[in-house]
């Protein structure tokens, strides 16, 4: 499946909302996006993964990648990731790097 | 200026691939900027291709004949440009002879597995079995070192204070009644992690994890029809690959962090991780196994030939790694380095380590380079290497393996001889009173420490501790070889039936044969081992060789941890009385005591009187220290009866100052543990049939 990637900006953060699959063949389109933003300055970033069905290992080290990037003091948000997404994240123990969140409230 | 380096630029196409030539080091594939670099060794192959693959496509990407001018010595390598990490799957494709009588076993048909993957695809999910029409069966790929860690390290504990926690990792978690999501897995046993703290072991030794076959040698049953495994995976593929069918997210190629994962919070909860290690053979077997890696790559290299070209066979299963050549023995210490860097390693396990001192035509050495080399290594030297000093072909080195002042070892003496006088054998008491003191019979002369001695009674490989008291013979039915195979050598004890009974004489009997067994274990000097599920009775049916069974057989059964409640209870309690006692961890076999006693002594039902005849079933042992902050005297008091009837022991005397408290009594089936101990004004106790009690000292309050 097919993925898109929408990019809006917040006043201090920025989300990407993301609607298809992020296998090993889509996951670099989700790294290229990330790279584009300015990863070092960014406080907040908010992936929607509400659309999201399937993240690849590809996928998962995108993200780990960007909060790499990200300063120190700086959050990702996880909003609306799939119980199985989720676990693949916890049991990796890529968990700790994010924050898991059900919906765009809960931030 | 800034100029722009031209170090890392492509100097060539080939095959439509941007490369320029590559490092020799490190082998395998490592990262450069903007490419991959790929290393491989072959000293009488005549030509190298690698072969790239997209994860998802059966036919090869493209295939790159390595230019001859690429090689440097021995090693070909080549810097590729412009793959993406996360899709690409390699390999190598070797010319060179086919003579099997001159030990070349070239074949540039194969595609062959890099020695040095760190992943694998290609067994992703446990069981599943592969379409065996591909000839490439386990794809190389590229691992990443981008886990958050969060500050982790290798623990370092000591080694004589250790409680090590022998378990197979599908079988720990696997049964329906562990209650864990991810079963049989990395991640289940990191949800089992509040278990093995509350049990208060303070190590894990984990069955091999390196990437085996769990279908190599698979067969089905004759009688039942079940499919047999290479279920323990004592048969390696890949030494730098975890197993990817232990892990949950396998199919994601995600094993690494989930195995990582698993380390850091086994670490967090303050326990070390040993891994058991097969260095002694490979998964490739004989003239007739299959060529994976190593046999394309340089055969005569890597196995101990004959000089007709046929597999020497010391490990019994088919070939022999050829340790002490200079390129395997960099191989073997490449991977152990690997793991205690990458993963956090705490210590290895050395499967049949005796092989590991063996010249290349099989003879003994008296200085073996690849163990002075794992002694002495930088990187490993705070690790712990413990060696089964033994291997198939009848070398036999418990208390003479090349120790080099670090190896401990697997005591197989400490098991034989616990077991004999737990079942009432003649003529054990003297040699169960060395195995107590950390067999210095063994390890003193040498000047080795009790901590070499790696104290057990059972192990995965014969009964389990429940069914070492249920069962005089082996019941191996369900292995498919007529209960020919594994050890006659149990020196087991049924208690009055064989297996299963409703005899509740019997039953109570087993329990407290069960905890006689573990209270000489934790109250011995040395490190105690434990296996899975011991300390709720785990049977097996009598099976003493589960190597190949993937099946409730193996798994442990989590109901009895209820069943058994006071068995495990009893279990905790006397890990966390060996916590509390520096006495029983001394490490030193000068050790002076404390300022009034000495550091271990012998007594009987007289203190200080042994009965050392062959006849005698009793013996007591009294183990001091003064602790460092305060002072105080440790003491421990240890009384075991293995006579079938009840046996008067007098107390040793102890300072005025310092009282009895009875902390442990297998005598008592209604509270054999007690807490908190009560104070015990009496000058001897009665220790019942087949019983153990065990006595700490306390500074009475003034």
């Amino acid at each position: 499946m097919a993925l898109t990637i929408e990019v809006t900006q917040g006043d201090i953060h920025v989300t990407l909302t993301l609607s298809g699959d992020v296998d090993t063949k889509t996951a670099p389109e989700l790294l290229s996006k990330l790279t584009a933003l300015e990863l070092n300055a960014l406080e907040q970033l908010r992936l929607d993964l509400q659309q999201v069905e399937f993240v690849s290992s590809a996928g998962l080290r995108a993200i780990v990648f960007a909060k790499q990037k990200m300063p120190h003091t700086s959050s990702l948000y996880l909003i609306g990731a799939s119980e199985q997404i989720v676990e693949t994240i916890t049991k990796t123990g890529l968990a700790q790097a994010v924050v898991i969140v059900e919906s765009v409230e809960e931030i | 200026m800034d100029l722009e380096r031209i170090d890392n630029l492509p100097t060539d196409t080939l095959s439509g691939f941007r490369v320029r030539p590559g490092k020799p080091l490190p082998f395998g594939v490592s990262s450069v900027p903007g490419g991959l670099n790929f290393s491989v060794y072959t000293s009488a192959g005549t030509s190298c291709t690698l072969v790239l693959f997209s994860r998802s496509e059966e036919a090869p990407l493209g295939e790159i004949r390595i230019p001859d001018h690429y090689r440097i010595g021995d090693v070909y390598s080549i810097v590729v440009y412009d793959l993406d990490y996360e899709d690409v799957e390699y390999g190598f494709r070797i010319d060179g002879p086919f003579s099997p009588e001159e030990g070349h076993r070239f074949n540039p048909e194969n595609v062959l597995m890099d020695p040095y993957a760190r992943v694998l695809s290609g067994r992703e999910e446990w069981g599943v079995e592969p379409d065996w029409s591909k000839q490439y069966q386990y794809r190389s790929r590229v691992a990443f070192d981008d886990f958050d860690w969060e500050g982790d390290s290798p623990l370092e504990i000591n080694d004589a204070d250790l409680v090590i926690y022998e378990m197979h990792v599908r079988s720990f978690t696997k049964s329906e009644t562990s209650g864990v999501k991810f079963k049989g897995t990395y991640a289940g046993i990191t949800e089992k992690i509040p278990y093995l703290q509350e049990l208060g072991v303070n190590a894990v030794e984990l069955m091999p994890v390196f990437e085996f076959d769990e279908f190599e040698n698979s067969r089905i049953h004759p009688d039942t029809g079940e499919r047999l495994f290479n279920y323990w995976g004592y048969s390696t593929v890949a030494f730098f690959a975890p197993k990817a069918g232990f892990a949950a997210s396998g199919k994601f190629g995600m094993q690494v962090d989930e195995f990582k994962q698993l380390v850091k919070e086994l670490h967090k909860a303050g326990i070390e991780v040993i891994l058991d290690v097969v260095f002694n053979h490979t998964a490739e077997g004989n003239e007739r196994g299959p060529s994976i890696s190593f046999k394309g790559l340089d055969n005569k290299i890597y196995y101990m030939l004959t000089p007709e070209g046929y597999y020497f066979n010391f490990s019994g299963t088919g070939n022999t790694l050829n340790c002490n050549n200079p390129v395997v023995r960099n191989l073997v210490l490449d991977c152990l380095r690997y793991w205690a860097s990458e993963y956090h390693i705490d210590g290895f396990r050395f499967d049949l380590a005796s092989i590991l001192g063996r010249d290349p035509w099989g003879a003994p050495l008296s200085n073996p380079p690849l163990l002075e080399s794992l002694a002495f290594d930088p990187i490993l030297s705070s690790c712990k290497l413990i060696a089964e000093a033994w291997d198939a072909g009848g070398l036999y080195q418990v208390g003479t393996f090349p120790a080099f002042g670090r190896w401990s070892e697997w005591n197989g003496k400490y098991r034989d001889t616990a077991r004999k006088y737990l079942k009432g054998d003649e003529g054990q008491v003297g040699e169960m009173a060395q195995r107590v003191q950390g067999s210095p019979d063994l390890y003193q002369w040498n000047g080795r420490s009790p901590a070499t001695s790696i104290n057990f009674i059972t192990c995965h490989d014969g009964f389990t501790l429940a069914d070492l008291v249920s069962f005089n013979h082996k019941h191996n039915e369900a292995n498919g070889e007529n209960n020919c195979d594994g050890g006659d050598d149990n020196h087991s004890w049924n208690c009055g039936a064989e297996g299963w009974t409703d005899d509740i004489g019997i039953r109570n009997l087993r329990t407290k044969q069960s905890m006689n067994a573990l209270s000489m274990l934790m109250t011995s000097r040395g490190t105690p081992m434990v296996l899975m599920g011991d300390e709720f009775g785990r049977s097996q049916h009598g099976n003493n060789n589960a190597y190949c069974i993937d099946s409730p057989i193996s798994w442990v059964d989590w109901s009895l941890l209820e069943s058994n409640s006071i068995l495990y209870k009893f279990t905790q309690a006397l890990i966390s009385f060996r916590h509390q006692h520096p006495c029983l961890r001394v490490n030193r076999f000068d050790h002076g005591g404390s300022k009034s006693l000495p550091s271990c002594s012998f007594h009987g039902t007289t203190p200080w009187q042994v009965n050392w005849s062959a006849d005698s079933r009793q013996l007591a042992w009294l183990m001091t220290c003064d602790q460092e902050d305060s002072g105080i005297m440790d003491a421990v008091y240890v009384a075991t009866n293995m006579a079938h009837y009840a046996t008067w022991f007098d107390l040793p005397e102890i300072p005025s100052d310092y009282s009895w408290q009875l902390c442990f009594n297998t005598g008592d089936s209604q509270s054999p543990y007690l807490n908190p101990p009560p104070t015990f004004n009496d000058h001897g106790i009665l220790v019942g049939e087949r019983s153990v009690v065990i006595f700490q000292v306390s500074p009475r309050e003034t």
